[in-house]
């Protein structure tokens, strides 16, 4: 797969993962999209969002990479990094 | 915050219970209560191995399924290995009973600074230790339910037990905190207190002048407590979370 179908493909898994567990509107759904300020995550939201992640992707998100995560393009980034 | 639907839980997989320091005393009585509600248990130990595979043995013997568990709870690569190792077997590990403990009593001013390292890491450390590891699965699956044993002397200081107390109301605080991060991702944290309990632990307490202490005239028996624990993993306590639950007869 190449790398820009990578990338959308990992930006939808996240897109309809918060679609669905938070009812977001799509709309809202950019990769600049900022989780916490655009989206209305908090710190707890975003502890089930890694814990879904890492269950369907089979991977470990690392805390210190966890907290430098503000964008939806940046969870992208992360996954793009650790995954085939 | 945002809001949230609950997510399907997995069909045919056992339903996995861990209890540290499972093989002896309450844990034991644990481990045979979680067995008789259908869990696959895990009896982790430190090294009493003969301990372990008679509870082992117990639950076995009643139809339950199970394994043994050597790993000190203050290890943390140890329990961090063995639990990769588990969450990668089963899917649905669903209990954590944080029961290891042990206790060194004697007055603080003559307290050697190990005996309190070793009862407060036992504790604390190894209620980290297991946990932490277990957090996003549970939360993964939407459904944990973590109960830590904590203690009479947690709640009021007793003498003699500075350590134990300290350890023990640290648990209770560590309880009330995870519960406010994980109870809305389906996971329930709650602790168990009991009183004094028939087990090596207070072998050597005169007995008959604690039963003047308390109300019930008597002290528990080890099932009492695990019953208890039973109930707080059980769907009955689902929407249990964050409390301290006593197991004394009455003493407080």
């Amino acid at each position: 797969m190449d790398p820009t179908a990578r990338r959308q493909e990992a930006f939808e898994l996240i897109r309809s993962y918060l679609i669905d567990q938070f009812e977001i509107e799509p709309a809202k759904i950019s990769f600049e999209a900022n989780l916490f300020t655009d989206l209305e995550l908090d710190s707890i939201d975003a502890l089930d969002m890694v814990a879904v992640l890492e269950s369907r992707l089979k991977m470990k998100i690392k805390n210190d990479e966890l907290k430098k995560m503000r964008l939806v393009g940046d969870v992208v980034d992360y996954i793009l990094r650790h995954t085939s | 915050m945002v809001s949230r639907r609950p997510r399907d839980q997995a069909g045919e997989e056992p339903r996995v219970a861990i209890v540290t320091g499972g093989g002896r005393g309450l844990g034991r009585a644990i481990c045979a209560e979680l067995a008789g509600a259908g869990y696959y248990v895990v009896i982790n130990y430190k090294e009493n191995e003969p301990a372990a595979r008679e509870t082992l043995a117990a639950l076995q013997g009643s139809g339950a399924k199970g394994e043994t568990l050597r790993c000190n709870v203050t290890d943390r690569a140890g329990v961090k290995e063995a639990l990769e190792r588990l969450t990668g077997r089963f899917k649905r590990i669903e209990v954590l009973v944080n029961n290891a403990g042990v206790t060194a009593d004697g007055l603080m001013a003559l307290m050697p600074a190990e005996d309190w390292n070793l009862v407060v890491n036992t504790t604390l450390a190894g209620f980290f230790n297991f946990t932490q590891p277990l957090l996003t699965h549970m939360v993964a699956n939407k459904r944990g339910a973590i109960v830590n044993l904590a203690s009479v002397s947690g709640l009021v200081g007793n003498r003699g037990q500075t350590n134990y107390s300290a350890a023990k109301a640290g648990l209770i605080g560590a309880t009330r905190s995870l519960a406010a991060e994980v109870s809305r991702l389906g996971v329930r944290v709650n602790a168990v207190a009991p009183g004094l309990i028939a087990t090596e632990m207070i072998g050597n307490l005169p007995r008959e002048a604690i039963k003047r202490l308390i109300p019930m005239g008597r002290i528990g028996r080890p099932e009492e407590v695990a019953k208890v624990v039973r109930f707080l993993c059980s769907e009955d306590a689902s929407y249990i979370t964050g409390q301290v639950i006593s197991v004394n007869g009455g003493l407080l």
